[in-house]
């Protein structure tokens, strides 16, 4: 018997099954919950693949766990979170606090002032358009190393093209090392995230685009409302739960990306670039789980506090 | 009559194979190695082809290249072991030896040296350097090859220069300012003394300057070891080292010397043979020079067998081709590192070798950091750290203070 002989055997008999179970009293119950024993493998595959880590990396944080001194593991209480925010580490912490939002501020800003223009510009017919919408997703189906490797070249302060160019272009008279100086470095990864995540913007803002009714624009020419006068008053306004989705969206990831800054700076340098998720890596990296776990569910935590906007907005769309 | 000939032929033909199934089944190991560039990767594959065909055991090793990232192909190596995953055998640096003897993942390979027929090809030394690594009376750590790190020099640029090979370490210093140069008079440096290494892996050309100031790895903080950082910081903030210098890595200081832009780097055999290549005889060698105190590091590169293998006497089998065996000869010959079996380190390739030379040369003064429990924690911190110092954030006072603190935690 094959596998799709069985498949159907199996549909059969669940379909039999239901239809046995309706006709019954009893089984009026069991017919409520039905839906939710159908749930029931993908909320356990949810279950182990989300929850049990999180569980784990919670347990941790509580642990004095380092893999190179496993014999010395202990339960230490509150002592990590309490070195990370009041110990001799603390102002390393809020260091990449504060690199992290210059990193989620300027990097998500820009994806989504560069995206809102190139959705706006792919919305508009050309010649070509189609390439040109597929040729924008480049940079977002990058795997994040390559594009990092790819920066760090450009911004290489030997051999990068961008210095080459800045020479022949007069506008500098010597090299610079972008991401060998602290104020170079920031603006450097910044760039290169924002060059990876224009393509997300840019795809969400031009579905909401095509989703606002012609007759606005129509009725606005009608009433002789210029070009700025329709993108503040009819474009932004019809595409602001598609932004505020989007921008949360991008700011969760953002603050959780590693690849970019681990490739072209590794956090350095002196740790200018350094954002909590790269420490967080680092201190997973030197085999200090109990430390890095810690930091993880303060970064969640602070995480949940800017999300909490979303959630509120998912809920009350559902309601709606 | 027939059918008794061909189920009596058939049995025959069963029993006559059991033996060679038996003989040819061998048991497979997994091997983790890291290879500085694609030909000693291909090196290792064939060394390992050669290994799999020829053994006595019909031991099949199946290699697994692992990047060596910096040194976090140790944490790699500890995290896969603890967690199981881990390979059974790999090569290894001393450095990592106490997280590993401790939390008891490395077997004792005492009772295997002591029957192996090549012994006394290594030197007994060696073999107290791999005991003391282990904090323990026993031998973890198989022995595979040494890398002296030296200062590589263009001796065009000397000439340019009109400097001679420095000495002293007041000579080497005065050498990298003398061969830093605006070669085009466009006001702007085209070459630069020295290639620093303030990324992952820089501590060991550092800890020369360490040392050369009287300083030492066990007192990070003393005024000795202070200079010795300043001395550092004041070749990069003087110019004597590219800008790009704090966050230079391994390929970084490689090519900057290849392309021009350094006139000195430190590096050790393993990068030789693409210096000759690339440089023919304008390129050679010589051990960072002694000003209070001298030192250089020694790189080793080891070879471990996990306790969980599954074939031990099979394991030491591949372990001893690599050591003393054709595996020494020709890894070595390749890769250009010192090989650690006496009967290779007197064949004429290796002593015909002017890096070679150097690096036999280097070995009374070559050493390793202290090997700690907080020795792989602190390689970690230690660019951070000092880049903090070279880019003016910390003074060198500061920055000493924190490292010694780091590793004597």
């Amino acid at each position: 018997m094959g596998s799709f002989d069985g498949l159907i055997i199996l549909q059969k008999g669940a379909s039999i099954l239901k239809n046995v179970l309706s006709h019954n009293k009893k089984s009026r119950k069991l017919n409520a919950v039905w839906p939710y024993l159908l749930l029931l493998p993908a909320l356990l595959f949810v279950l182990f693949v989300v929850a049990y880590p999180i569980f784990v990396a919670f347990r941790l944080s509580f642990m004095d766990y380092d893999l190179t001194k496993l014999y010395k593991s202990q339960f230490i209480g509150f002592d990590n979170y309490a070195s990370i925010l009041f110990g001799s580490s603390s102002k390393r912490f809020f260091n990449s606090l504060m690199r992290t939002m210059e990193w989620v501020f300027f990097g998500v800003g820009g994806q989504f002032l560069f995206g809102f223009c190139l959705a706006l510009l792919l919305n508009q017919y050309f010649k070509g358009r189609g390439i040109v919408r597929s040729l924008s997703l480049i940079p977002w189906v990058t795997p994040g190393v390559l594009i990092a490797l790819m920066w760090s070249w450009i911004f290489d302060g030997n051999f990068g093209v961008f210095n080459d160019l800045l020479l022949r272009a007069g506008i500098i008279n010597e090299k610079i090392a972008f991401l060998a100086n602290k104020q170079t470095a920031m603006p450097s990864v910044v760039t290169t995230i924002v060059w990876q995540g224009i393509p997300f913007f840019a795809l969400m803002i031009l579905a909401g685009l095509q989703n606002i009714s012609h007759d606005l624009y129509e009725a606005a020419d009608i009433d002789g409302a210029s070009a700025w006068k329709k993108l503040i008053y009819i474009t932004i306004p019809s595409l602001r739960n598609t932004i505020f989705v989007t921008t949360m969206l991008r700011i969760i990831w953002v603050t959780n990306s590693v690849d970019v800054i681990f490739n072209m700076t590794n956090g350095g340098p002196a740790n200018a670039t350094r954002t909590l998720s790269v420490y967080i890596y680092q201190e997973a990296s030197k085999l200090n789980m109990g430390y890095a776990s810690a930091m993880a569910i303060v970064l969640s935590l602070l995480l949940m506090v800017v999300t909490i906007p979303y959630v509120k907005n998912s809920f009350s769309g559902l309601e709606k | 009559m027939k059918r008794f000939l061909n189920v009596l032929l058939a049995l025959v033909m069963v029993i006559s194979i059991i033996p060679i199934a038996t003989n040819a089944e061998g048991s497979t190991l997994t091997y983790w190695f890291w290879a500085d560039n694609d030909k000693y990767a291909a090196t290792m594959r064939e060394m390992i082809a050669d290994f799999n065909a020829t053994n006595s055991r019909g031991t099949v090793i199946v290699g697994e290249q692992i990047p060596w990232d910096g040194g976090a192909y140790s944490n790699t190596l500890l995290q896969a072991a603890i967690g199981g995953g881990g390979p059974d055998v790999a090569t290894f640096k001393l450095t990592a030896t106490p997280s590993f003897v401790n939390n008891g993942l490395l077997e004792n390979l005492d009772p295997f040296i002591e029957n192996w027929d090549k012994k006394d090809e290594i030197n007994e030394n060696m073999y107290n350097v791999m005991r003391n690594a282990s904090g323990t009376d026993s031998v973890y750590v198989m022995p595979w090859n040494v890398q002296v790190l030296y200062v590589y020099y263009r001796p065009s640029m000397y000439k340019e220069a009109g400097i001679e090979v420095p000495k002293t370490y007041e000579e080497f210093l005065d050498a990298c300012e003398k061969l830093t140069r605006d070669t085009d008079g466009d006001g702007v440096t085209d070459v630069y003394g020295f290639g620093m290494r303030g990324s992952n892996g820089g501590q060991e050309p550092w800890g020369c300057f360490i040392h050369a100031n009287g300083g030492s790895f066990e007192t990070l903080d003393s005024e000795e070891s202070i200079q010795g950082m300043q001395d550092y910081i004041d070749l990069f903030t003087n110019g004597y080292a590219p800008p790009t210098a704090p966050n230079d890595g391994f390929s970084q200081v490689i090519d900057g010397f290849q392309s021009g832009i350094t006139s000195m780097t430190i590096h050790h055999t393993g990068s030789s043979a693409q210096m000759i290549e690339q440089f023919g005889e304008d390129v050679d060698a010589f051990i960072f020079p002694a000003g209070k105190g001298q030192w250089t590091s020694m790189g080793d590169t080891e070879n471990v067998m996990f306790s969980s293998c599954k074939d031990k006497e099979a394991a030491f089998e591949w372990l001893a081709y690599l050591a003393a065996g054709k595996g020494q000869e020709t890894w070595c010959t390749v890769t250009g590192n010192v090989p650690v079996a006496a009967s290779v380190q007197k064949l004429d390739h290796f002593q015909d070798n002017r890096f070679m030379k150097v690096s036999i040369e280097g070995q009374s003064v070559a050493g390793i950091l202290p090997i700690r429990e907080t020795t792989t924690s602190w390689i970690s911190e230690w660019p951070a750290i000092t880049q903090q110092a070279l880019l003016g954030e910390t003074t060198a006072k500061e920055c000493m203070e924190e490292l010694q603190a780091l590793l004597w935690e």
